[in-house]
């Protein structure tokens, strides 16, 4: 999922380009907020955010902020306080994508690695019945764009949440920390357990022989998340690294498995 | 003689100009329409709930067909027929849903040949001849004529009740239908001046009408509203579909779909295939007495058959409901295969299942319940949905979502979450189908994947788009192809070719193409973008063209993922 997006020029970034609208987010009093708040969020290590890469230098700015602030409705002029800031309730018109709300404020949830992966499905939902493209077909062409963004930004914020991998790597994005998943291995061990592990997973016939791989690689990704915790909350990013390298490899045996049962 | 009461638009009439036409200042409910195989219905939002249209004959299933009489074509809206058998005389053209958008080396178009009107195939991937029996000549058709026509009386029929213009509709489809086939369906919409804004797979139209119903419940119980999961089977005379659904708060997320053109109409014509004298003609008379005796089996052990196909041959048969599963087993066993795929799809487990929904008329054969409620381990199928009406229920209250239509009391507030039924992708890796957006995936959706070039200063790359699950690119629809120029020279494997796809949330495909080299940050040449599918009707050689004509010359390979 997220291998396409570390490739710099990759095309769903062209278009992300393209098919964004920022003409009426420039004139948005929000940009000027941020400018005002820049200052003291530039204390705050906001560096990287995932999203922000991909979109025009003054939507940059609109990252800049944190937390604390105050959100106004483009439609109405509603001020709201929320984090996320998606919807507005007085108006019921869908916002523009702010690329500083990142996707634990989306949920409404803390910034942290353990989080309870069910309860993001109602929480989508009820940010769906709100943001799908499909219920503002008689709106302006404006407000469909921020619909088709906004929803789909939900989207990938549940999909990077629910598993365990994407959301170790999107939180150490947070911390400014990019992890190439392409990169080479060098542990011999691991190499090697990879390669038997794929041997197994290739020689085994029934769906028993496989659903019991099936239950060790989880096992084994829940004991690298286990570690990823760790490392990650005292702060040992380069070990933190190596747990999320690991799991990326358990991942791909699952999905291996998954596709031949 | 009466002037025909409807008109048909060109069938060149553009469609994709209409769709930014401005909306009107009072949101125009959308009505639903189930266009079914053999019948057909149509329902709207009154503005409190669901209403279904009926017919002046009082009916609100209508017989999807048309007759040709005196050249002036008649549907089923306004005709009446003088008997059943009159729709077997070769004049009445019927079962348009299975004949749309297919080319005559379709397996579905040549089981259709021994119906009463002519159907021939050439089998070189062009679209069948059809024809009706007109004053003993054949008056050729096309399924999108002829859906047409019938279209173009039912918008009259709701246009005289609801005393106003209807253009909006959602129309049900089938989940196995091929975005080409959509594109007809459109185009035969559009014939008959009607505008789609939705066209929904069936069983995502009846996990809708399952959601307001879940909602209502939860509402009387100020109950939390837990998300339950649903298995909705539907099977017609011409298509069998499954979805499973999770449902919460009036939102319904599609987890899974799978269908086939699978159906009543494969019952019908084995069983009589079964029951017919040796060397006798399938004739109408024989279609309209299985179909009753079938009928009667749903709720009979067994059956008597009797009747008079002239020319001194009998049929008088007892048959039993055993023979009839052991006539039709592998109907029954394509549907049991549908339901487990679409259980493994959603990553779902039969213990999870809260409800087994069954529609359309098909569901109440007992043989086809039986299998449900083993696959899901369900004793009960969920009963507050009528079979029949299901489907144009689910499709009027989407009509009113879609149009932005808002109920003080809530039943409106309601969403399906989409998913794509079938794979897209393009052809690499030899002759290979590598699906690039994989089937289920949650609409709107946007997912790349780069191929490299398989030859030395390679400087085009043919982009071929299919839609399907098959392995190679024969087995799925092709929805079209375009080349991508100016590959600067390099050895092979090394440009990196990015093929993006890209599904709206109105279900637009669109496809991107861009040639990046390793180093560079953008495109070396422009991005290509193409709006799917692009091919029109005798598409069905194409493929073999392009293959004649290129060869393996403008190929492309996945670029190597290391592992």
């Amino acid at each position: 999922m997220n291998k396409t997006k570390k490739l710099v020029a990759s095309i769903s970034k062209l278009l992300r380009r393209r098919t964004c609208y920022p003409s009426t987010f420039r004139c948005n009093p929000l940009a000027t907020i941020a400018f005002n708040h820049l200052s003291r969020d530039s204390l705050q290590p906001c560096s990287a955010k995932p999203l922000a890469i991909s979109v025009s230098g003054l939507r940059l700015s609109g990252r800049a902020f944190c937390s604390k602030r105050s959100s106004v409705c483009w439609n109405c002029g509603f001020s709201s306080e929320k984090a996320a800031f998606l919807f507005c309730d007085s108006c019921r018109s869908i916002q523009p994508v702010d690329d500083s709300v990142d996707y634990f404020q989306i949920f409404g949830l803390e910034n942290k690695y353990e989080l309870d992966a069910g309860s993001l499905e109602g929480k989508y939902k009820d940010w769906q019945k709100k943001l799908h493209p499909d219920l503002v077909h008689n709106k302006s062409k404006k407000e469909r764009d921020y619909a088709a963004e906004q929803s789909a930004k939900v989207t990938e914020a549940c999909r990077t949440l629910t598993k365990r991998l994407s959301r170790a790597m999107y939180i150490m994005k947070l911390n400014g920390i990019n992890i190439n998943e392409e990169e080479t291995l060098t542990d011999p061990e691991l190499l090697m357990e990879i390669m038997e592990l794929r041997e197994a997973i290739a020689e085994s016939k029934d769906s028993n022989a496989l659903n019991q791989i099936r239950s060790q690689v989880q096992e084994k990704l829940k004991q690298w998340s286990d570690s990823f915790l760790e490392a990650f909350e005292s702060q040992r990013f380069d070990e933190a690294v190596k747990c999320i390298q690991r799991m990326t490899y358990y991942e791909r045996a699952c999905e291996e498995i998954v596709k031949k049962l | 003689m009466a002037e025909p009461a409807y008109t048909v638009a060109s069938d060149s009439e553009n469609t994709g100009e209409e769709k930014s036409s401005s909306s009107p200042s009072l949101p125009e409910i959308a009505v639903g329409i189930d266009i079914g195989t053999s019948q057909c219905s149509i329902a709207v939002w009154n503005g409190s709930q669901v209403h279904i249209l009926r017919n002046t004959r009082n009916q609100k299933l209508i017989k999807s067909f048309v007759t040709f009489k005196d050249e002036v074509p008649a549907g089923g809206v306004s005709n009446q027929l003088s008997h059943e058998q009159e729709m077997l005389t070769g004049a009445a053209i019927f079962n348009m849903k299975r004949l749309i958008g297919r080319v005559d080396t379709d397996p579905v178009v040549h089981a259709s040949k021994n119906l009463p009107f002519f159907v021939q195939t050439l089998d070189i991937g062009v679209r069948p001849f059809i024809a009706a029996l007109v004053n003993n000549a054949w008056r050729s058709t096309t399924p999108e004529e002829v859906l047409a026509i019938f279209l173009v009386e039912l918008r009259l029929m709701a246009e005289t009740q609801l005393k106003r213009a209807v253009r909006n509709v959602v129309l049900t489809v089938p989940v196995s239908f091929s975005r080409f086939q959509l594109t007809r369906m459109e185009r035969a919409c559009a014939m008959a001046g009607l505008h789609v804004l939705r066209l929904m797979p069936e069983p995502t139209a009846i996990a809708l009408l399952y959601a307001q119903q879940q909602q209502m419940t939860t509402h009387e119980n100020m109950g939390s509203g837990s998300e339950r999961l649903a298995v909705i089977f539907n099977i017609g005379a011409g298509y069998c579909d499954v979805a499973v659904t999770a449902t919460a708060g009036g939102v319904s997320q599609i987890k899974s779909l799978a269908g086939n053109a699978i159906g009543g109409e494969d019952i019908l014509q084995n069983t009589m295939r079964y029951i017919a004298p040796p060397n006798k003609e399938a004739s109408g008379l024989l279609r309209v007495a299985t179909q009753d005796a079938i009928h009667r089996l749903s709720s009979q052990e067994n059956v008597q058959i009797e009747v008079d196909l002239g020319d001194g041959d009998m049929v008088s048969k007892v048959l039993d409901r055993l023979e009839f599963e052991e006539v039709n087993e592998k109907v029954f066993q394509e549907c049991e295969r549908l339901v487990v795929q679409c259980l493994r799809d959603a990553r779902v487990e039969s213990g999870d299942i809260d409800d087994v929904i069954m529609v359309g008329g098909c569901s109440c054969i007992p043989k086809v319940r039986a299998i449900l409620k083993n696959v899901c381990k369900k004793d009960e199928i969920y009963k507050d949905v009528n079979p029949l009406e299901a489907a144009v229920r689910g499709a009027a209250l989407e009509g009113a979502v879609t149009s932005g239509i808002h109920d003080p009391f809530g039943s409106l507030d309601l969403l399906t979450i989409q998913a794509t039924a079938l794979a897209v992708g393009v052809r690499a890796n030899g002759n290979k189908f590598v699906p690039v957006i994989p089937r289920n995936t949650m609409v709107p959706a946007r997912k790349d994947l780069f191929f490299t070039t398989v030859h030395d200063d390679q400087k085009e790359a043919l982009i071929v788009v299919c839609e399907g699950e098959g392995e190679t690119v024969e087995e799925n629809h092709l929805l079209g192809f375009f080349k991508i120029v100016g590959i600067p020279p390099s050895q092979k494997g090394v440009p990196e070719i990015n093929v993006c796809m890209d599904i709206d949330a109105s279900n637009a495909l669109r496809v991107f193409a861009a040639v990046l080299m390793p180093g560079s940050k953008s495109p070396v040449v422009p991005v290509v973008e193409v709006r799917m599918p692009t091919v029109d009707d005798g598409h069905g050689w194409c493929a073999q063209a392009l293959n004649v004509k290129y060869g393996s010359t403008l190929d492309l390979i996945t670029l190597q993922r290391k592992m």
